[in-house]
């Protein structure tokens, strides 16, 4: 009833929004007349939810496919531009999905209802009611629109499709040409460069004289004192560097030290790097902006004034970083064990090629900034290439490296042979290169392989930099070892632990650092390394797996917190809820055990769901792994198994006295496989769970500690029973740990060969306090035998013996067995 | 105990990360769709009951009764009656 009275009102109000609808349709139909399917389809995007976002998105998506297209247009020579562009692009055909995925639920929903309201009548079927006739119209209008929609975004995506291939197309049509533009070498060539250069050096002394003949007549004060300024910008800066970081430098004291440490050297070569260079620097950009302050500059020499200025820098920092790490002069400061010939002669061609190089680049800008023959940039290039690979084949020659136990002025051994053949090879495939007339590709390859090198040289510093903090006790000696030493008095073991930590972390940095600086330099962009950091990290595809290793990450780290907090709640409870409640250890250890398990467990899962893994399939794996746990770990998962009843049943705790086949002890530990039973001797022994569960297990101390202890007392037939069962009964309720209830009870056990044996038992509160008990009531009984005159307590020999001699002999064994309680406890309880 | 739990993990990762949208055909008839994935429009045959995997990274796909949808890429699907249902 109340199903059929909803429906009716569905019915009412999607004829009165058809009616509405309807209403104003026409009344928009009064203007230009649509086709009547237009207009249908019209008021049924405006009728729907979904469309009208979708739409927007969409037409932004148009307009800004559009504007990448142009942007595309406008960048088709800029590598970098492009790369960021490709971004762009497939970032708006996930947004154009996004759009249509966006009106799936709707187009369900208008489905479902297609569905219930059923086919249209056939011929001679009675017609429907008007208002299903027009439901059904609207929504297959709407479905029509929809459809529509996403016809467009699927034409839209196909568009930024073809964009990005087509941006692919250009990069990589881009970088062939680049680099594989062909010049023919040539005498005529190489004369006409020749000319060229002339012309241009003509030219460039012109206009450098003339900008200097005009600074000097007309502008002589501003020049002079923006020359001036800079000087002491820098001079201030240079001082100021020496005496904030004097610690760091090198002091006299220490020039002649044998053995400085690693982080010493390096710490030298950095400061002393370094400050240098940032004073050259300060230098540099203070006399730029001076000058061009004072107006000094013209429009045509300021870019020929920056470039060489920069190279200034550049070469100086060149120079003193090699000067650093190779220290020619004092062998005991040098970061890299080369010989000191070696040393000294590795100089020379760094900074021949750092020099070659800063010309290059500084040519080619006053070449740009003079609008210079392109022929003079392939001469240049040129020139270059063949200079960098002679140098770089002459590297080949220098002899540096040393055996380990060599001293630092031996007359050192030539490269390994694998570094000398590829820097032999690679001079003469860079020379090879720019003779057959690839100039573009030699330069480039030259410039590729001294950047490189430089990054890989540092890559090998940092390495150094790593093992050497790895070193065992390496840590402790630097500054935040110390710093770390005395502020939490940390051991030698953290220590070099931490120092580990870090040598890993230095190692990371190193990798994390330089790959990407090494792929820059290829001419990869920053967008395709970002983009592939960001896949890297999200999604590995391999086939059809995807592993993701933030999610991965993400799964650790809520497994870890998950596990943290399994800890602390059971500690919580342990130590506040259960000690003041006065649980009994034995269920405290069970409980607490209980809790640490489902914590695990339910972090694990929480982890697994984080990581991304479907919980659903642990049906398949479980399902898949019990025909192995059936067969192979079977002892495995029953010992589990065992573990959890003993914790659930405890048929004994943690401190138990118990006895299982020949093994007895106290229980130490119940763990998921075994349990830890610690005997008299301290020998710990772990007993499978499934043995204590399936095998019987006596128990000592189960419900209480109550235990009954025997002692064995002979006497010669001389003496009177009745006296010797009052004697022993007084001494037994003598004892403060016997108890008296039950009470202590002596039996006379057997009438022996020559003598009767008694029995006195006793019962004891704590049954491991027996033995110490026993050993009371022992020697209360010898002494009260021996007073009472009732003879000795314990077999001997009677015929031959007089009573004097025999008493100090015999006593011996009888104590020496008393401390055994095992032998007498063993029976004493049934 | 500890291989155990290395093992199911590793078995899980495998199992769990399969990618792409996933089309089961419930018709009796085989089912045509047309995909529209990058710059290229195809049609992928889907015959009665079985299941196809298509388009790992987004893609359009029209049902063989001319509904057009769009999907992620993560979806599951099925062909009922020439319409598609994501699930």
């Amino acid at each position: 009833m109340h199903r059929f009275g909803k429906l009716t009102a569905l019915l009412i109000a999607a004829w009165l929004a058809a009616l509405t609808l309807g209403e104003a349709g026409r009344a928009a139909a009064q203007q230009p007349q649509p086709t009547p399917q237009a207009e249908v389809a019209d008021q049924a995007a405006a009728a729907s939810p979904v469309l009208p976002p979708a739409e927007e998105q969409l037409k932004q998506a148009e307009r800004e496919l559009k504007r990448l297209m142009d942007h595309v247009e406008g960048a088709k020579e800029d590598d970098t531009r492009l790369a960021e562009l490709k971004v762009q692009v497939d970032e708006l055909s996930k947004q154009i999905i996004a759009a249509s995925v966006a009106t799936r639920p709707r187009l369900d929903e208008i489905k479902a209802r297609l569905d219930e309201l059923g086919e249209p009548p056939g011929e001679g079927q009675p017609p429907e009611a008007a208002v299903i006739a027009e439901e059904r119209k609207r929504l297959l209008a709407e479905r029509g629109a929809i459809n529509a929609l996403t016809g467009r975004a699927e034409n839209l995506s196909i568009e930024s499709k073809k964009l990005a291939n087509g941006i692919t197309a250009t990069r990589r049509a881009l970088f062939s040409n680049t680099l594989l533009k062909h010049t023919d070498v040539s005498a005529a060539m190489l004369s006409e460069a020749i000319t060229a250069t002339v012309d241009e050096s003509k030219a460039l002394w012109r206009s450098i004289s003339s900008w200097l003949t005009f600074a000097w007549n007309y502008k002589r004060v501003p020049f002079l004192s923006a020359i001036g300024l800079s000087l002491c910008a820098a001079l201030i800066f240079l001082v100021g560097s020496y005496r904030l970081f004097s610690p760091f430098l090198l002091r006299h004291e220490e020039e002649e030290e044998e053995e400085p440490t690693y982080f010493r050297q390096l710490s030298l070569a950095f400061w002393s790097t370094l400050i240098p260079t940032m004073a050259l620097t300060a230098f540099g950009t203070s006399s730029y902006f001076f000058l061009s302050t004072f107006n000094v500059l013209r429009p045509d020499i300021a870019p020929i004034i920056a470039v060489t200025l920069g190279m200034i820098v550049a070469l100086s920092f060149v120079t003193k970083l090699s000067n650093a790490v190779l220290s020619p002069k004092r062998s005991n400061w040098r970061l890299v064990r080369v010989s000191d010939r070696g040393a000294r002669r590795l100089m020379a061609p760094i900074f021949a090629m750092a020099l070659v190089n800063g010309l290059d680049y500084l040519l080619g800008s006053i070449g740009e900034a003079l609008g210079s023959p392109v022929v003079m940039t392939v001469a240049r290039s040129f020139l270059a290439s063949i200079i960098i690979g002679l140098i770089l084949m002459s590297l080949a020659w220098i002899r540096p490296t040393l055996r380990p136990d060599e001293p630092f002025d031996a007359p050192g051994r030539p490269w390994p042979r694998a570094i000398s053949l590829s820097l032999l090879l690679m001079g003469g495939a860079l020379i090879a290169i720019a003779l057959s007339g690839y100039v573009g590709l030699a330069r480039f390859i030259a410039t590729q392989i001294i950047i490189t090198g430089a990054i890989l040289v540092m890559v090998y510093i940092g390495v150094l930099t790593g093992r050497s903090v790895s070193k065992q006790g390496a840590f402790a000696e630097t500054i935040a070892g110390r710093y770390l030493e005395r502020r939490f008095n940390l051991e030698q073991v953290a220590l070099d632990q931490i120092g580990l930590a870090a040598g890993l972390g230095i190692y990371a940095l190193v990798l994390v650092f330089f790959i990407p600086l090494i792929l820059l330099q290829w001419g990869f962009q920053i967008a395709d390394i970002e983009a592939w950091a960001y896949r890297l990290v999200t999604e590995i595809r391999i086939g059809t797996i995807t592993i993701s290793l933030v999610g991965i990450l993400a799964g650790v780290f809520f497994f870890a917190f998950g596990f943290v907090a399994t800890r602390w709640v059971q500690r919580w409870i342990d130590g506040n809820i259960m000690a003041r409640s006065r649980v009994d250890a034995g269920v405290r250890n069970s409980i607490r055990t209980g809790i640490g398990y489902i914590g695990l467990g339910v972090a694990g899962l929480i982890g697994l769901s984080a990581a991304g893994i479907d919980l659903s399939s642990l049906a398949l794996v479980a399902g898949a792994l019990s025909l192995g746990v059936g067969f192979g770990l079977q002892n495995i998962v029953s010992n589990f198994v065992s573990g959890l009843i003993l914790l659930v049943e405890r048929p004994f705790k943690v401190g138990d006295w118990i006895v299982s086949g020949t093994t007895e002890g106290f229980v130490r530990r119940i763990s998921v496989r075994a349990t830890e039973i610690e005997t008299f001797q301290h020998q710990s022994i772990m007993m499978p769970n499934s043995l204590l569960i399936n095998a019987s297990v006596g128990n000592w101390t189960h419900r209480n500690k109550l235990g009954r202890s025997e002692i064995a007392v002979t006497v010669t037939y001389a003496s009177d029973p009745r006296r010797v069962i009052q004697v022993l009964d007084e001494i037994a309720a003598a004892h403060p740990k016997v108890l008296k209830n039950p009470a202590p009870n002596v039996s006379f056990t057997a009438f022996g060969d020559e003598r009767m044996n008694f029995e006195l038992r006793i019962y004891v509160a704590d049954v491991l306090t027996a033995g110490g008990v026993r050993n009371d009531l022992r020697v209360a009984i010898y002494e009260r035998f021996r007073d009472e005159g009732i003879g000795a307590p314990f077999p001997m020999k009677i015929e031959d013996v007089t009573p004097e001699a025999a008493l100090p002999e015999e006593t011996d064994p009888s104590i020496a067995r008393g401390g055994d309680g095992r032998e007498r406890n063993g029976r004493g309880r049934s | 105990m500890r291989t155990v739990f290395a093992a199911l993990f590793c078995s899980m990762l495998i199992s769990s990360a399969a990618e792409g949208a996933m089309v089961t055909n419930k018709d009796g008839e085989t089912a045509v769709l047309v995909i529209v994935e990058g710059e290229s429009r195809m049609e992928v045959a889907i015959d009665a009951g079985a299941t196809e995997m298509i388009c790992p990274s987004g893609c359009f796909v029209t049902a063989p009764n001319g509904d057009r949808i769009g999907l992620q890429g993560e979806e599951t699907m099925e062909i009922v009656n020439g319409s598609v249902i994501v699930k």
